[in-house]
């Protein structure tokens, strides 16, 4: 019955010598992520997998450990669709502001504390992608929070492209050194134009490629139109940051141009922009929607964040997730969810736009978001009802490891 | 005795025409599903009685008696517990800090703003009672004075004045050091004007007892009335409160409290100086920060600490501040993080109750619904620790200051819609000019002192 996991698993054996043994857990309320919540539930896992789920008849296997979660609630555990995972300076590459080929995997540091931190928050999987200062900054990941090799711990590689609206890109390029505005110290674009402009550049120059007629000569490897190619041809999902409803109507009017595909992160504008998500079918990665302060340069863009949004996306069906974004204000995920219920959402959905909708969103629904027989045993133990501001995550598990001790 | 009772029915019918005329509902009723009264167990199905801005009676549904002429206010399903109390905070003022440092005459009167959207936040969160003081980039900053958030005036939102000098040990610029030196220059200028002023007086009355000086002429010199609160200080007439920024300024705090009647404000970090907070051994305000991480040097793993959770297992108590802006604006906010980090919920809820209100000598008018204490209450759609928990009704001395229907900030922040238009206004223009909102909004001419005994806090001079 015990199944190992075939990727990622040398660092699970070597550190899990106790995994063959299975676990249950058993009097616990369990929210299983995208199903009805199990009162009195057991939860089996063993050799990193969901070994069984269900009510207290759920059979124990003998010689399992049974530990008893009287008043404690289960949830899978949580996926955050953007996560800021390592300090600015090593996730904006300076040398171009268009680096789509650029991947984050090579700059992350499995010991950095914002995985520590993520881990006592009870997140186990995160999407994170390189930084804001360039308008195509490359390619994002997606990884488990724990792991001591960066490879060891990734769910997907290349798991999105991300483009960047607004002031960000453009903000602090301001001429160094005295020179004037043509100085080749003065890094651009200087302006939201300049950031649409080069977007639209980039895509031109990719589509040129691919519309190259046959014969013709081949043109030299351009690692940065290869990847820009797989987002026009719907291979790879491009992630658009834009908080302003200026930006995030600029950024499904170039996707719409180009005939590709884009989540919109952050979004706080989002309630403006209403009818035109529905209009594209749109997905929104809506970046922490407790803080009254929107991320970004130049007063978070103008965005005015409003507590009716995400009760806005739940009700006009526009698929969301919920995540802590780039803002240095934002809380814990789990808190962040809370917020959102605060604001109107329900409990079942709050908690679902922080893992099975994000795993399903970044393709790694099999693997983990939810409790379900087969899936990495990804959970977390919680004090009391993860939605309470009182509540704690009192165990974390990644692949069956209790992760806070290892903190 | 027939002149005796008439004179007596004269007055009662004088004082029941004086009461309808000041607030038209003299007693007011709150029917509650559950009542919190911090002081005590949680009472269901209760009632808070109100007459003249005062609680007069709390208890049961079935053992209260609610007079006919009661404005009753319905609560079923509701949670009713007193306001909160905050024993700092330096927001609600245009400027909070004066560029000279040593200005202990100024007062924050004159610097409250009572438009502020500040205090709007402290009625939409349910705060009852604010100690305003100067910021904390000064040495010695001024004055401090304890007001409801709600009111067109400083005077109308006054509860008690000349709660202290605000002292801090923040580097202005210079360093640590500089500002003790600083600190301890104005506390000993302070000391030798007095000296000074006591020897010049004493030389006067000696000169005259000598007859040097003809016996009709007296002393007629005042203390400077820029020193006067300075003096005050020194001489432990009044309070100050002493804004310690970290736990490298804690030693110098406690060889401040020596001489001075002290209470401590503290900054966030300050785990390395545990030992000298429980060795002063009195409460002390938290900053709005409660949890914060450090780095190990050698490993670089951080760990967290949380201030509420080591005051409480050090057995200090301590009062609770609220922040500007983001959730550590929200009382249930703050009180959980105090739960997540392992302090009780009892404690928690009294850190922004009973225990502000002893710390600023107001534990007899604010910090739990008892007979006797103003009519201080907040209504709650559910328990006042969820996230879910909105306060519905806010009311403060008998009278409904907020109300949650009516909050134009909320209706604009859960604008269902886009609307273009709103969103231009922004806020202030879309106010509803509800029917009830005069009411609720007319100016008070006074407001009740404190120190008024129970059950003669009326209004006089008000009237309409």
């Amino acid at each position: 019955m015990l199944r190992f996991p075939l990727l990622g698993i040398t660092l699970v054996c070597a550190l899990l010598p106790a995994q063959d043994k299975a676990t249950a857990y058993k009097n616990a309320r369990l929210l299983p992520g995208g199903q009805p919540p199990i009162e009195n539930g057991v939860l089996v896992v063993g050799g990193g997998k969901v070994l069984a789920i269900g009510g207290a008849d759920t059979a124990i296997p003998a010689g399992a450990a049974v530990v008893d979660c009287a008043g404690k609630t289960i949830t899978p555990g949580l996926v955050d669709a953007s996560f800021r995972a390592s300090n600015s300076a090593d996730m904006n590459e300076n040398g171009d502001e268009v680096t789509p080929h650029l991947r984050v995997l090579d700059t992350l540091d499995p010991d950095h504390r914002s995985f520590a931190r993520a881990r006592a928050a009870g997140v186990t999987a995160v999407h994170v992608m390189p930084g804001s200062r360039n308008v195509i900054g490359g390619l994002g990941c997606v990884v488990k929070t724990f792991g001591t090799d960066p490879r060891a711990m990734v769910l997907k590689e290349d798991a999105s492209l991300r483009i960047t609206m607004g002031s960000e890109p453009s903000q602090e390029n301001r001429p160094i050194r005295g020179g004037g505005v043509d100085s080749i110290y003065y890094r651009r674009p200087t302006t939201r134009m300049g950031v649409v402009w080069e977007v639209r550049r980039a895509f031109f120059d990719a589509k040129a490629a691919m519309e190259q007629t046959a014969g013709a000569p081949p043109a030299a490897p351009n690692p940065g139109i290869e990847v820009l190619t797989r987002v026009l041809k719907g291979q790879l999902t491009a992630v658009t940051t834009a908080r302003s409803e200026q930006d995030l109507r600029t950024a499904l009017r170039i996707a719409a141009e180009f005939g590709y595909r884009t989540i919109l992160e952050e979004a706080q504008d989002a309630h403006v922009v209403i009818d035109e998500l529905v209009a594209a079918k749109t997905t929104v990665m809506l970046g922490a929607p407790s803080a009254t302060v929107v991320a970004g340069s130049a007063g978070g863009d103008g965005a005015d964040p409003r507590s009716a949004t995400v009760r806005l996306l739940a009700d006009r069906g526009i698929p969301f997730v919920i995540t802590t974004g780039s803002n240095l204000q934002s809380l814990d995920l789990v808190r962040e969810a809370m917020f959102a219920v605060r604001n109107g959402l329900s409990a079942t959905r709050a908690l679902d736009a922080i893992t099975i909708e994000p795993a399903r969103l970044l393709g790694i629904d099999q693997r983990t978001g939810s409790l379900a027989v087969g899936k990495d045993a990804d959970f977390v133990v919680w004090s009391t009802d993860p939605l309470d501001p009182a509540s704690v995550a009192e165990s974390v598990h990644i692949d069956g490891l209790s992760v806070l001790a290892l903190r | 005795m027939n002149s005796k009772l008439s004179v007596s029915l004269v007055a009662w019918a004088i004082a029941i025409a004086a009461a309808a005329s000041a607030t038209g509902q003299d007693i007011v009723a709150v029917k509650a599903s559950k009542i919190l009264p911090v002081s005590g167990p949680a009472i269901d199905d209760g009632v808070v009685l109100m007459q003249n801005g005062r609680i007069v009676k709390i208890g049961k549904a079935t053992e209260v008696e609610v007079p006919w002429s009661a404005k009753v206010i319905d609560a079923t399903g509701k949670t009713v517990m007193p306001t909160w109390v905050l024993a700092h905070s330096q927001s609600g003022q245009r400027g909070m800090n004066e560029n000279m440092q040593n200005v202990p005459w100024l007062s924050v009167a004159d610097a409250i703003d009572p438009a502020s959207a500040w205090f709007e936040d402290c009625l939409r969160n349910g705060v009852g009672t604010v100690h305003v003081l100067p910021g904390n980039q000064t040495l010695l900053g001024g004055q401090g004075m304890v007001v409801r958030p709600f009111g067109r005036t400083v005077e109308d939102m006054a509860v008690a004045g000349n709660t202290g000098i605000k002292l801090s040990l923040m580097a202005q610029g210079g360093g640590r050091l500089q500002q003790i030196r600083k600190l301890r220059r104005a506390l000993s200028d302070l000391r030798e004007y007095l000296a000074d002023f006591d020897r010049r007086k004493a030389e006067f009355e000696k000169e005259k007892a000598a007859g040097a000086i003809a016996a009709d002429k007296n002393w007629t010199e005042e203390i400077d009335r820029t020193k006067k609160p300075g003096v005050d200080l020194v001489q432990k007439k009044t309070k100050g409160w002493l804004f310690v920024p970290s736990f490298a300024e804690m030693d110098e705090a406690l060889r401040l409290t020596q001489e001075l009647d002290l209470q401590i404000v503290l900054g966030s970090n300050i785990d390395e100086a545990m030992a000298m907070i429980t060795r002063l051994g009195k409460p002390v305000v938290l900053d709005e920060t409660l949890e914060y991480f450090e780095t190990d040097e050698e490993t670089q793993k951080e760990k967290k600490h949380c201030t509420a959770k080591m005051l409480a297992d050090a057995g200090i108590p301590f009062a609770l501040s609220l922040g500007a802006g983001g959730p550590t604006a929200y009382p249930w906010w703050q009180i959980g993080t105090c739960m997540r980090n392992g302090v009780d919920r009892q404690k928690a809820i009294e850190a922004l109750t009973l225990v502000p209100a002893k710390m600023l000598g107001l534990d007899s008018q604010v910090g739990s619904l008892a007979e006797g204490k103003l009519g201080n209450l907040q209504i709650l759609t559910g328990d006042p620790l969820a996230a879910t928990s909105w306060v519905e009704t806010v009311v403060l001395e008998g009278e409904i200051v907020y109300e949650r229907k009516n909050d134009p900030r909320l209706q604009y922040l859960f604008a269902a819609e886009k609307d273009k238009e709103k969103k231009a206004a922004g806020p202030g223009k879309t106010e509803p000019n509800q029917p009830e909102a005069p009411k609720t909004e007319a100016p008070k001419t006074e407001a009740p002192k404190p120190a008024t005994p129970a059950g003669t806090g009326g209004k006089p001079g008000e009237g309409k």
